[in-house]
Formats: structure tokens, C-alpha cells, sequence
């Protein structure tokens, strides 16, 4: 290595141009900083090129093929349906490409200087950056650390890992698997189980960890395993994972449940668990930004590292790994080098799975505002009694609001149904407002239409929804 | 590695270890409890940050401990050594529990109940939102609280300008001199009672003036603590010892029966003053109340007031009332009409800075309140009322002499 040359003197330096990494780039050019930014493969990291991106255009796929198939009852007739999943493989691809040039083009908007290579600090305010024989230095005033994470395999899949999918690779299926199994509980094993069964596949799920249940608030886990049983999802919870074989193009899973050896087999097997943060070829420990244990970087409320310079976004850093957090961290830490007071608040972070139907979830749930010790109020609107669900012909799902019963704050929004990932948001500005229930009960709902879901949800708070029957007295008294 | 006190919230600076809720040896997951700690506002477990195997103890039981103290060690379990990343943000327990990282640690904890533009406000002044007591509806910190902290961290306001400001006001609105005003509803009601009281209770007010300098002082020092307390709770609560002392002004004359029946409750109402006209909130067992209860009960109960929200049962039962004229500035002495059929009610009117001649004869500013105490003349006398004001004025004059009265 060549560290004797003359560094090349610049601002602020951004390793990584994932969400947090892009983000951070175009605000810290905004508030007139000069901004280098370095990315080894190609913009819009994971998230535009592995992640959300394209596990959305399957979802999505998923979602259109079985209106499709419900098509009958809107009058639209035609010959059978089929997928073909080359084409929304090619589709994939140029929709990736349309939005990545669009990113690029917003970089060079704001001229932003980007860099194709690998970084990692050598000194406290040097950077180097290699690519293939070339290598630079680079002198900065700044520097935001953005390297995003890799999905890690449990154990017993290491061996086979190569075969076994994770949330990066999973999209590039060229064929639907016949049988998939699927390692996970969280949002995104829920989205990938639904839109392969969606598709075509049986899909067998396993709780990763031993886990009993999903993450999401009670009211939503016990719709989203009816839902699930209904597609004939099979669940295995509170299971051990011991091995796992890979024979004649079929894995095996074996697995201890209520101290019985079980087995179960599949054509493919997808895993979702951890994620471990990309530090490794950074030099983080010869420049004193500190990593706990499991290696996640220290930061606080501004991202700021141990070192007051350096910066650190999205899955780098401890919590979970959305994109949401990247993108909010990413301009908070480039808002805080142009000197501006800012913070991140992960309070009202939005969970959403675009599982059919839909989960949105921001706030506490019901078991943690009762644990934190909150009295609370509860109010759930079945989507069932809101008009417009019921002529779209989905019924299906909930809301329902968590309040504090003193002071009338809510406290946490849930909901299952379609429309939810559009409508969190209102709930999320109302939490972020520390709105009341009368301050979602006032204003005027558009109509016919989902969002009076939410309407009737708060106001079941106070036994006033008008699309809910008044409860019989037995149950009152038992209320009572 | 290292388990940790953390600060698990309320800006707690120490624990008491209640009990450890596993042994040595012991194989734990990451979120199992590991042991009960006990800080002044709560009870709460510290969960294992990990999974792994209990190595040893560094404290005991019974021990009072500082953030940052190791609480015992936690061997890796072998295993992958990778901690779990969960990807929702609904972990079973409290996750600023976790790896004392500072941004997800308080991931879940305090909410801070303010719009964010409010919270903004407070970062681009240096102000620790979180040191804010909100005044808006439910507690909500408003921008007025940011911009209020600010101004008395810097300088006092100064009393003449608002004064003035008020004074303007209502010059430029003045009263429309045709408009009517009905005469029903609350207004009719405060009439009615007035006059019977009046017209029943030989009324007798008697006036004092009390230096209120220590308990201001001791109210600071309060604040500086994180207590924010009003004075109307010190009031209260140094009314109720002196009721103890003197029950004669907790009673109801019944003339009929021949007979004076003392209360032994202190059930004192509240004079709160609204946009439809004088409303009296009851505060029940104030002698039961520590001066922190007497406050939150009192604030809920003006705010109820203030919103019209007051159910019977709040504003029924009163034994004694209070008036705090004080805040809305002006008057020096009044003769409140008694609530019948109490037997006597105090108003505390503004607080000015007086010159006073001290016992050794030394002129020195302090802070002066005078108090307006009406008595039934049948049921009292006035050497009666002197005492019980004096004994009120001993207290508020030294708040410190509340203390050699707790129960």
C-alpha cells in the first residue's frame, strides 16, 4: 500500500451510498457543504439493489396476480392467468435502473463527487480509497460512515450457506420454488412467505430463535396467523433448529419441538435473521470510533461516533435495520455538520410488512404501554364495517389505537388491512403531534374511503364509532 | 462481559439492588431478567444485553449502587457471539436496556410530549425539552413554555412591562357599554350563593401580611431538584396542619341543633377562576396529602375547571376554601364571602418585594404576601383567627417547619 502520496483535501466524506449514505450526501450538499461520496458497488445500496426495491416489485407482483384472480366478480373476463417470472425479473431490472439514474442524476444535481471503490480510514482525517491498482487519499473535515450490513446465517446454515437464500439474494429466484421454507418472523419473511404462496409455492414457516409468536402487537399476530392458516401457511413456533441437509435437490430441516426430533423439506430455504454491520474493513479501532459487542457503531441522538467528526447511519449502527432509520439518521448527521441542532427520535419509527393484507404499526403496542405503566384505552375498528373496504372487496383486517386513559394521549397505532402502509402515516403524525383522540376525532375524512377506518378507531376509543353495534348489556356488565 | 447499571429512564442516578433473579452458572438468554433494582420512582429489571452464562456477582443485594456500576459479569455463551439484531422494533423488553448505545437506547423510553417544531425550538436553544413542565393540554410543552424557560433562565421578566401590557389590552377592548349579559346559569348561582351567605354568616375578615422570602427560596431549591411545585400546595398543606390545630374553622355551624360540628377531613376547596364566572374544586383529605399529591390534584383539578369539565362530586363537599388572587396581580386585602356553611376562607393576594425592618433594626427587601381571612363571627372570635394566622404565617415564613409535621 502507498501511503506516502499527497492526500487530496475535501470536505465531507461519505463512505457508502446506500439510503443513509445518499441521503446524507444531498442534505449536506443543500446546507453548502462540498461532499465526496464513495460507494464499492453501486448507488442506492442495498435498499434500491437487493432490498426494498426489489422485494417490493415481488410483493406487488404477488398482490396484482391474485386481484387478477379476483377479477371475476369486477366483471372482467378473459382466458386463465399465468406469471411468468422472467418478465418481472426484467421488469425488476429496468425499474432498478430508472430509479438508480435517478439518484445519480440527484447526486450530480448537487454536485456531489462520487467515487467507485473501496474506503477505510487510516487516520483520524484520512481516508483511503482503493479501486483495483488506484488508490487515493483522501484529507476530510468530515466524514459519515454509511456502510450498511450483511444478512448473517444461524449457525446450522453456515455449511450450506451458498444454497440457503437471505433477504439480498431471495429476489433473483429465477423459478417460483414448489416448496419453500422460510426461517423468520419478521416483516420480511412475512412478505417473501405471502408472495411466493401468493404465486404458487407452498410455503412452510419456522419462528427463528424458538419464538412463540410474531414481533407485531397481540391484535395483529393473532389476525396475521388466522390470515396465514387461511393461505394454508404452516407455522412452526417454539422450535429448535438442530441441522440442516441438503440431498437431491430437497433440504431437510431437523428441529427439536416439545422435546420431539421433527423434520421438515422443501425445494428452497430462505432465512431472515440477523444482520451484521459491514466494520470490518473500515479500521475503525485504529481512529477510536467505538463498537459494542456485537460490533454495531457507538453513535448518539445526532449519529454522531465516539470520535466528534465522524458520523455513522443506518444499519452500521445499533437498532433496527430500515432503511427509514438509515434515510432519518443520514440527514440528521448531515444537518449536525452544518451545525444545525438536529435529532433523531425513534419513538414513532413505522413497522410495515407488504404482506396481502398489509401490517402498519408505529408506537407502543399494547403489552408495552401496559408494561411501561400506562392505563390504557383500546379502541379497533374491524375494516369489515368501512364501506369502501367492503366494496374493494377487502374486508379483511383492523385498527386498532392505544390511548392512555388520563390524559387521552395515543400511545401506538396498529393496523392490518389494505391501505395500512399508506395510512400509518397519519397515525404517525398524530403520536409525533402527541395528538389526543379528539384531535383525530375533529377533523373531516374523506368518503367513501379507508382512512375512516382510523376515523372509527379512535373514536371506538369512546364507544362512539358509528359503525360498530353498541354492545349488548350482558357484555357491558361483564365489562363492568 | 460487563453487566451495568444503566439509566433506565427519569434521569436516575442510583439503585438499590432488590434481589438477583438468577445464579452463577446460570445459562441465560438475551432479555432474561437478571436482577430487580429499586430507584426512588420505580421498580424494574435489567435484562441480560446478551445471551450467555452468569460468571459472577459484584454487588449484593441491599447494596445502593451509581449508574455505571458493574452489577455482575456475563460470560459469552459460546455459540455465535453475534448478538441478535431484531428487525422490528417491538423487542420483548424495554431495549434501552440494551448495549448502552445513547440514540436506540432511548429508543422507547421517555416521550417527550411536544410537536416536533416545539422540540426543534428547544434544540436551537440549548434546552434539555425534557427539563420542560408543559402547560398545554395534557401536559403538552408548548412553544410559550420553551420561549417562558428561556426568558426566566435568563433574565426575570419584568413585572411593570406586563403589567403594562395587560393595562393596553384592555384599552384597546373595551366593553361594548349595551351588551348584556345573562344572568343565569353559573352566574346566577354564584349570586345566589353570595347572598345567602351573606345574609346568614355575620362575616369578620381579618388581615395579615406574611413574608413568603423562605418559601420562594425553598421552592427554587425544590426545582432545582426537578420538583416543581406551586405555592398554593405549600398553602394548603400548612392550612390543613393549622385546621388540625385550630378546628373551629373547619366546622358547620348548625343553629337549629345548637351545636358547632367540628370536621375532622380537611376537604378544602379551590377558587379557580374561569371564563364563565368563579368555580370551586374540592381537594378531599388534604390532610392525608403530601404537598406533591396536593399539586397534581390541584393542577388536574384547575385544569378541569378551566376546561368545564368539573363533575359534581369535584366541586361538592368542601370544608374550607381558599382563594389565590395572587397570580392575577393587584389587590393587597379583600373580604371574601364564606362559603356556606363553612365557617371561614382564606385569599392569598399578590407577592411584592417590601422593605422590611428587621428584628435588629436593619432595612432588608423581602417577599411579602398579604392574606385575607373572613370567619363566621358566631363560631370564632377574632383573637382565634389571629392565632390561626399567625401559626400559618410561622409555617410559610419557614417551609422547613412542614417537615416537623409529616405524618
Amino acid at each position: 500500500m502507498v501511503v506516502g502520496e499527497l492526500a487530496h483535501e475535501c470536505d465531507v466524506i461519505i463512505i457508502g451510498g446506500g439510503p443513509g449514505g445518499y441521503h446524507a450526501a444531498i442534505r449536506a450538499a443543500q446546507l453548502g457543504r462540498s461532499v465526496t461520496l464513495v460507494e464499492q458497488d453501486q448507488l442506492g445500496g442495498i435498499c434500491l439493489n437487493k432490498g426494498c426495491i426489489p422485494s417490493k416489485i415481488l410483493t406487488q407482483s404477488a398482490e396484482k396476480f391474485t386481484s387478477f384472480q379476483e377479477g371475476e366478480n369486477w366483471g372482467l373476463e378473459g382466458g386463465g392467468i399465468s406469471f411468468n417470472l422472467n418478465k418481472l425479473q426484467q421488469y425488476k431490472q429496468q425499474k432498478i435502473e430508472q430509479l438508480r439514474a435517478g439518484v445519480e442524476a440527484l447526486c450530480q444535481a448537487n454536485k456531489i463527487e462520487i467515487l467507485n471503490g473501496s474506503a477505510f480510514f487510516l487516520s483520524e482525517d484520512k481516508v483511503g480509497v482503493e479501486k483495483g491498482d488506484k488508490f487515493d487519499v483522501f484529507r476530510f473535515r468530515n466524514a459519515i460512515i454509511a456502510t450498511g450490513g450483511t444478512p448473517e446465517k444461524p449457525p446450522w446454515a453456515r455449511e450450506l450457506s451458498e444454497l440457503v437464500f437471505d433477504q439480498h439474494s431471495i429476489s433473483d429466484l429465477s423459478e417460483i420454488p414448489e416448496k419453500l421454507l422460510i426461517y423468520g418472523s419478521d416483516y420480511i419473511a412475512l412478505e417473501i412467505g405471502m408472495a411466493f404462496q401468493a404465486l404458487g409455492s407452498k410455503v412452510t414457516m419456522i419462528l427463528d430463535d424458538g419464538k412463540e409468536d410474531f414481533d407485531f402487537d397481540q391484535s395483529i399476530c393473532r389476525e396475521l396467523k388466522r390470515i396465514l392458516k387461511k393461505k394454508k401457511i404452516d407455522i412452526v413456533k417454539n422450535s429448535e433448529v438442530l441441522e440442516l441437509q441438503h440431498k437431491e435437490d430437497m433440504f431437510t430441516v431437523t428441529f427439536e419441538l416439545k422435546g420431539k426430533i421433527e423434520t421438515i423439506s422443501g425445494t428452497h430455504l430462505f432465512v431472515s435473521t440477523t444482520i451484521r454491520p459491514n466494520t470490518n474493513q473500515l479500521g475503525l479501532s485504529r481512529i477510536g470510533v467505538e463498537q459494542c459487542a456485537a460490533g454495531f457503531i457507538k453513535v448518539d441522538a445526532q449519529s454522531r461516533t465516539t470520535q466528534k467528526h465522524i458520523f455513522a447511519v443506518g444499519d452500521v449502527t445499533e437498532g433496527p435495520a430500515l432503511a427509514v432509520k438509515a434515510i432519518k439518521q443520514g440527514k440528521t448527521a448531515a444537518e449536525a455538520i452544518a451545525g444545525i441542532q438536529s435529532q433523531s427520535d425513534f419513538h414513532f419509527i413505522p413497522i410495515v410488512a407488504h404482506t396481502q393484507p398489509p401490517i402498519a404499526s408505529a408506537g407502543l403496542t399494547e403489552k408495552e404501554a401496559i408494561n411501561m405503566g400506562n392505563d390504557i384505552e383500546i379502541g379497533q375498528f374491524s375494516m369489515s364495517a368501512n364501506g369502501f373496504s367492503t366494496l374493494a372487496g377487502k374486508k379483511e383486517g383492523f385498527i386498532k389505537v392505544i390511548s392512555c386513559k388520563e390524559k387521552q394521549v395515543l400511545l401506538g397505532i396498529h393496523m392490518v388491512g389494505t391501505g395500512a402502509i399508506e395510512l400509518i402515516s397519519a397515525g404517525i403524525t398524530a403520536l409525533e403531534m402527541a395528538a389526543r383522540d379528539e384531535d383525530l376525532i375533529f377533523p373531516n375524512y374523506p368518503h367513501p374511503s379507508i382512512n375512516e377506518g382510523l376515523l372509527e378507531a379512535v373514536e371506538a376509543l369512546r364507544n362512539q364509532a358509528i359503525h360498530i353495534p353498541p354492545k349488548s348489556k350482558n357484555e357491558q356488565k361483564l365489562k363492568v | 462481559m460487563e453487566v451495568k447499571l444503566h439509566d433506565i429512564g427519569e434521569g436516575m442516578t442510583e439503585a438499590d439492588i432488590n434481589c438477583f433473579l438468577v445464579k452463577p452458572g446460570d445459562a441465560v438468554k438475551a432479555d432474561d431478567p437478571l436482577v430487580e433494582v429499586q430507584t426512588d420512582k420505580m421498580t424494574a429489571e435489567i435484562p441480560a444485553p446478551r445471551a450467555g452464562i452468569i460468571k459472577e456477582f459484584k454487588v449484593e443485594p441491599g447494596d445502593t449502587i451509581t449508574v455505571g456500576t458493574t452489577i455482575l459479569i456475563l460470560e459469552a455463551a459460546g455459540h455465535d457471539g453475534i448478538e441478535k439484531v431484531k428487525v422490528t422494533s417491538h423487542p420483548a423488553n424495554s431495549p434501552k436496556l440494551h448495549e448502552p448505545l445513547e440514540s436506540f437506547a432511548a429508543f422507547k423510553g421517555k416521550r417527550v410530549l411536544a410537536s416536533p417544531f416545539t422540540r426543534k425550538i428547544a434544540r436551537e436553544n440549548s434546552i434539555d425539552i425534557e427539563n420542560i413542565t408543559g402547560t398545554g393540554p395534557a401536559g403538552r410543552i408548548l412553544d410559550e413554555d420553551i420561549y417562558q424557560y428561556l426568558a426566566s433562565s435568563q433574565s426575570k421578566p419584568d413585572p411593570v412591562k406586563q403589567k403594562q401590557a395587560v393595562v393596553t389590552e384592555t384599552l384597546i377592548n373595551p366593553p361594548a357599554d349595551k351588551e348584556i349579559i345573562p344572568f343565569r346559569g353559573r352566574r346566577k348561582q354564584i349570586a345566589r350563593k353570595m347572598a345567602q351567605s351573606l345574609s346568614i354568616i355575620p362575616h369578620c375578615t381579618h388581615f395579615e401580611e406574611i413574608d413568603v422570602t423562605g418559601l420562594i427560596t425553598f421552592r427554587k431549591d425544590l426545582k432545582i431538584l426537578n420538583q416543581n411545585i406551586s405555592a398554593t400546595a405549600f398553602f394548603l398543606k400548612a392550612l390543613s396542619i393549622c385546621l388540625k390545630e385550630f378546628p373551629v374553622f373547619n366546622a358547620v355551624l348548625h343553629e337549629e341543633k345548637e351545636e358547632i360540628h367540628l370536621a375532622s377531613e380537611h376537604h378544602i376547596g379551590i377558587a379557580v377562576d374561569t371564563d364563565e364566572g368563579l368555580i370551586v374544586p374540592v381537594i378531599k383529605h388534604v390532610e392525608n396529602k403530601t404537598i406533591r399529591e396536593i399539586h397534581a390534584e390541584m393542577k388536574q383539578l384547575t385544569e378541569k375547571a378551566v376546561g368545564n369539565k368539573l363533575s359534581v362530586k369535584e366541586i361538592s363537599g368542601g370544608t374550607f376554601t381558599v382563594s389565590n388572587v395572587g397570580p392575577l396581580g393587584g389587590s393587597f386585602g379583600a373580604t371574601p364571602i364564606i362559603q356556606h356553611p363553612q365557617t371561614a376562607l382564606v385569599s392569598f393576594h399578590k407577592t411584592k418585594k417590601m422593605p422590611v425592618v428587621t428584628d435588629d433594626d436593619q432595612i432588608v427587601i423581602r417577599s411579602m404576601m398579604n392574606i385575607s381571612m373572613s370567619f363566621d363571627h358566631r363560631v370564632a372570635d377574632g383573637a382565634t383567627a389571629v392565632g390561626f394566622t399567625n401559626r400559618f404565617a410561622e409555617l410559610i415564613q419557614n417551609p422547613k417547619m412542614l417537615v416537623l409535621e409529616m405524618v
